[in-house]
């Protein structure tokens, strides 16, 4: 592995009695493409919210390109871009507003904001949208918008929570192709996902998560195992399912 | 089908009612607000009993509730599921069943209750003599369907609308009239009755259009069949069932049409293409661009500006004409930045998640300092002409424009201090909001109303004590020539409030600054 953009060590969490994210150490690359996968409630919200400096960890350490997200935030934000889950953008402001602003919060200058949100919108496929209120979106409209605004300061990491979520499927191709692009040009990007397609047709790295612990980690092809992603995700977190039998009239054939 | 729906409201009622101790105790408060009206309405009723304008009033009273049933619905469309046509439309239903039992639904509950007990104070106010006691009920359960039936038809009609991010918009902006009207209702009218300048007789005549209305036949009826004309009141009950059967009619046609169309919330208008203002300014301006543009665009932050000058007004207009018009104008200066700084005591709570999408960029003191003085601005851009024109305004109806130089003193100082408090209060005293069905303001989310009680209340009182120095230097000042006192109060004023909302930006970014996460937590725990 070359030298790591992201390095997690022993980040802790816990809510009450319930411990959300139970100590997990995490090597990410840089110019790497890494997913990290789980179950729902897994710890995978929790852990990426203290990597990007939302929540603040109980316990542990993370370094993005070396410096300390919890004792230098500034440098670190600076460095990362994010899409935090169940995206919620400033809705009253047009998508076009909305990128220029995420620019200028980022310190660049009005007229360069203004520049590379026209292009990213033309690339996210909303120019024609570019002037309607983000409170008129579609979801996926919603997550390629704040895509674009995790991007505009053209971050050398990039964060994502479940960026195919709700999205349908043209959209979800517009932001795997982003995804690709952004991995293949040597930026760093770690998203969670249920979708174990996008994991594999993007990522180099998978971390799979269970009840806050990594329970696998590594370059994707060791970690399937010559199986496919789906299974040995499955096979590692176990399956989750009860009381079919109980379901013996559904179905046409059943009385 | 009728009893189906019923037990859907019901259910729904009881879940609502089970899901928190808020939910529980607004059932509670609402459920006495009921039976309050409804005693209220009742005495009413039965007080007109032998006054010339009895009539008058009945009718008056009997189309306020009509409007109440038509304006209400429109807020509550989120909180009863029976009200959307789409929450039944997967279902295989017949509409003309259907629209019975969805009648049914809406006069089950306290409120329809309470219409009916509280009209029926014209059985004692109005009726006279057998046929005027028969036709009495008749005529109040004819006026209550006919209420029944005109809310359905309007939610129904509305639906698409409503359910729409326009439609909930423009059912936001309705309130301002509401509360309007109850703000006359509970400051205006008490007082003027208290001054003898609103009678029983001031009504008179008042019914010469309203009688023709569906409300003012069912008052009529009473009034008529008491008199012996009991054929004229059989035949405006008649009327009136009529235009019930034609509304009702109508309605079950566009339920039917409801129950098939095709749901177009999505679509939506572009808004006019341009840059961010304030380029120049850095961060400041950048947070000032946003903040600017949200107290146009966001309805919340309308009605809160709305709110501020309808209680300005409100809280002093009936002194004006006395001889206390001076403290009136100070008092509704200082009342008006106070609900300025109520209103901004939570920007990150209030914000809710989007809020994070800032914070990426709040790195250092100096970018939170940008951060609140930004919000500053914007929000002064608006306030200080406002609360300027009010308070002029107000002086001029007072017949002393002069004395409008003072207001704006104490509307400087005011604007000042609640900056700073606002400032303050966002970093000391956060607290995540919701947006509950039905209201389009948010509010504290279960287990933080201590909070919010505490920003409240420390904004009214902080505001109060900022402005004492003015209001003081005002008074101690009375006896000066005007020509150097106001100006001298005037640029002391500005020049003070300006320095609380600088020292206000100061502390809260010192305070926010180790907080940021947590402000982050309270920010994403806010429903957006």
């Amino acid at each position: 592995m070359g030298e790591a953009a992201i390095v997690v060590r022993g980040l802790r969490k816990t809510f009450g009695a319930k411990e959300a994210v139970a100590g997990i150490d995490l090597d990410v690359a840089a110019g790497s493409c890494a997913g990290l996968v789980g179950p729902n409630g897994a710890g995978k919200t929790t852990s990426l919210s203290m990597m990007t400096g939302l929540l603040r960890p109980d316990a542990g350490q993370v370094l993005i390109g070396g410096l300390d997200v919890w004792s230098d935030p500034r440098a670190a934000k600076a460095a990362i871009g994010v899409v935090p889950a169940g995206v919620r953008l400033f809705d009253r402001l047009s998508g076009a507003e909305l990128l220029e602003y995420a620019g200028r919060l980022r310190g660049l200058p009005a007229a360069e904001a203004r520049a590379r949100a026209g292009q990213l919108l033309g690339v996210l496929d909303l120019t024609a949208d570019a002037g309607r209120l983000v409170a008129d979106y579609s979801t996926g409209m919603r997550k390629k918008a704040a895509l674009g605004c995790a991007l505009i300061h053209n971050p050398p990491v990039l964060f994502l929570d479940e960026p195919l979520e709700g999205v349908d499927p043209v959209s979800a191709d517009v932001i795997r192709r982003l995804l690709a692009r952004l991995a293949a040009s040597g930026s760093t990007v770690l998203f969670s996902s249920h979708v174990m397609e996008l994991v594999e047709q993007v990522c180099d790295h998978v971390s799979i998560i269970d009840k806050g612990r990594i329970v696998a980690s590594g370059p994707i092809q060791q970690v399937r195992h010559g199986k496919t992603l789906q299974q040995a995700f499955i096979d590692l977190v176990g399956a989750r399912a009860a009381g079919e039998e109980e379901l013996s009239w559904l179905g046409s054939s059943s009385g | 089908m009728a009893w189906l729906i019923v037990g859907l409201k019901l259910r729904s009622l009881s879940n609502a009612l089970r899901s928190s101790r808020r939910a529980t105790i607004s059932f509670i408060l609402s459920t006495t607000l009921a039976a309050v009206v409804a005693a209220i309405v009742f005495t009413s009723l039965a007080v007109l009993r032998g006054h010339g304008a009895a009539v008058d009033e009945a009718t008056a009273i009997f189309t306020a509730f009509a409007f109440g049933w038509l304006v209400l619905p429109i807020f509550a469309f989120g909180l009863d599921a029976t009200l959307d046509p789409a929450t039944l439309a997967p279902y295989p239903l017949r509409p003309r069943p259907l629209a019975t039992g969805l009648l049914a639904a809406s006069a089950t509950g306290a409120w329809p209750l309470a219409n009916v007990l509280g009209l029926l104070g014209v059985v004692i106010g109005l009726a006279r003599g057998v046929p005027g006691l028969l036709i009495a009920p008749a005529a109040v359960l004819l006026q209550v369907l006919f209420c029944v039936t005109l809310a359905r038809f309007v939610t129904t009609g509305l639906a698409g609308l409503l359910r729409s991010r326009r439609g909930k918009d423009l059912a936001a902006f309705l309130l301002l009239p509401v509360f309007a009207c109850y703000q006359v209702l509970s400051q205006v009218v008490p007082r003027m009755a208290f001054e003898g300048k609103l009678r029983p007789a001031s009504f008179a005549g008042l019914d010469r259009w309203l009688r023709w209305l569906p409300p003012g036949l069912a008052a009529h009826a009473v009034r008529d069949a008491s008199s012996g004309r009991t054929g004229a009141a059989l035949l405006s009950l008649l009327l009136l069932a009529a235009v019930t059967a034609a509304l009702g009619w109508l309605w079950t046609g566009i339920l039917r049409r409801a129950l098939v169309t095709v749901d177009t919330t999505t679509q939506s208008s572009a808004v006019r293409r341009g840059a961010l203002p304030f380029a120049r300014y850095g961060l400041r301006g950048t947070v000032a661009a946003r903040f600017w543009i949200y107290q146009r665009r966001e309805p919340s932050s309308l009605i809160y500006w709305g709110i501020v000058g309808v209680v300005m007004i409100a809280a002093s207009v009936s002194s004006l004409l006395t001889p206390s018009y001076r403290g009136a104008l100070l008092s509704s200066a200082g009342i008006g930045a106070a609900l300025l700084a109520i209103f901004h005591s939570n920007s990150a709570g209030m914000t809710g998640p989007a809020f994070v999408f800032e914070a990426m960029a709040l790195t250092s003191r100096r970018a939170l300092r940008c951060y609140f003085s930004g919000q500053n601005l914007a929000l002064s851009v608006i306030a200080v002409p406002l609360l300027t024109a009010i308070s002029f305004g107000l002086a001029a109806i007072a017949g002393h424009p002069a004395a409008g130089f003072l207001a704006v003193a104490v509307d400087f100082a005011g604007i000042g201090a609640s900056m700073a408090l606002s400032n303050i209060f966002t970093a000391r005293l956060p607290y995540p909001t919701e947006k509950r069905e039905g209201s389009p303001v948010r509010g504290a989310t279960e287990g933080h109303a201590a909070r919010a009680l505490g920003a409240t209340f420390g904004s009214l009182l902080g505001t109060a004590v900022a402005v004492g120095p003015v209001a003081a230097a005002e008074v101690l000042t009375s006896t000066d020539p005007a020509v150097v006192r106001i100006p001298v109060l005037l640029v002391c004023a500005a020049g003070y409030g300006i320095a609380l909302a600088w020292a206000g930006v100061r502390i809260a970014a010192r305070v926010a600054e180790p907080k940021l996460p947590e402000l982050c937590q309270i920010a994403l725990h806010s429903a957006a």
